[in-house]
């Protein structure tokens, strides 16, 4: 499933952003191009953070750039932006962040499935090392099938 | 059973992934917590006694002084910080 939602122009290595803001817009971007986001899904986002804090920063140097669906998730799809350096989101607990999962998820549960992967990645160390040495979108996304498909991940 | 509810902002991100990982720890250690999601929308009209969120907006609730026992997790990922506070959290209420 998971490998499904992410494609490979929606996976960018090695971003370099000014802060927070311009590495939650620079990894939302191809999906704004690719028309599974809309701009204001992205403002929303960035607006949210303002508001309450960087409540997306799930785990050690991990983000999961989201908004509610109907501040403009058009297309169930998922970005991976990988930063350098790693930036600081202000989340004294999880900071630096240098992976970046931006999620458009339409409604509430045709994504479970892909989370439930994503979680079985991201629990994982090896998928962090893949991320870290990769020299392309095709790498990162190969790795996913095949842990998909090996059923490594539940 | 008990009846938790695993809340964040927006109720389609971190609740989903926090939820997915509540629920291996629930299994593995065979706890009486029953686990549902939503966005903090969800809250008011929520009727048991466990609320799990990440820590900052859990912060936030606990501040404004909700009437549940508020577990507020800082990485999701982490199975024995989840394991810890949600068992504390029985325990406040005197399920364990």
């Amino acid at each position: 499933m998971i490998e499904k939602i992410i494609q490979e122009d929606l996976i960018k290595l090695n971003i370099e952003a000014s802060d927070w803001k311009d590495a939650v817009r620079k990894s939302a971007q191809p999906l704004v191009d690719d028309d599974y986001i809309t701009e204001n899904y992205v403002s929303e986002i960035i607006n949210s953070v303002n508001e309450y804090g960087p409540y997306f920063v799930i785990a050690p140097h991990v983000a999961l750039a989201h908004a509610p669906s109907e501040s403009g998730a058009e297309v169930l799809a998922m970005g991976i932006s990988t930063l350098k350096p790693a930036i600081k989101f202000n989340n004294a607990d999880n900071d630096p962040v240098s992976y970046v999962f931006t999620l458009s998820a339409p409604d509430s549960d045709s994504h479970l499935k892909a989370m439930q992967e994503l979680v079985g990645l991201l629990s994982g160390s090896e998928f962090y090392k893949v991320l870290d040495e990769a020299q392309s979108s095709r790498e990162i996304l190969q790795f996913i099938k095949d842990s998909v498909l090996n059923k490594k991940i539940s | 059973m008990v009846k938790a509810l695993v809340a964040c902002r927006a109720g389609v991100g971190s609740s989903l992934m926090l939820k997915i990982k509540l629920n291996e720890v629930i299994s593995e250690h065979d706890l009486p917590v029953q686990v549902e999601h939503s966005s903090l929308d969800g809250l008011p009209s929520f009727d048991g006694p466990i609320v799990v969120s990440l820590s900052d907006v859990a912060d936030e609730l606990k501040e404004q002084g909700i009437k549940k026992e508020v577990v507020g997790i800082k990485n999701i990922l982490d199975k024995d910080e989840i394991y810890t506070k949600l068992s504390a959290a029985l325990k406040n209420i005197g399920e364990e």
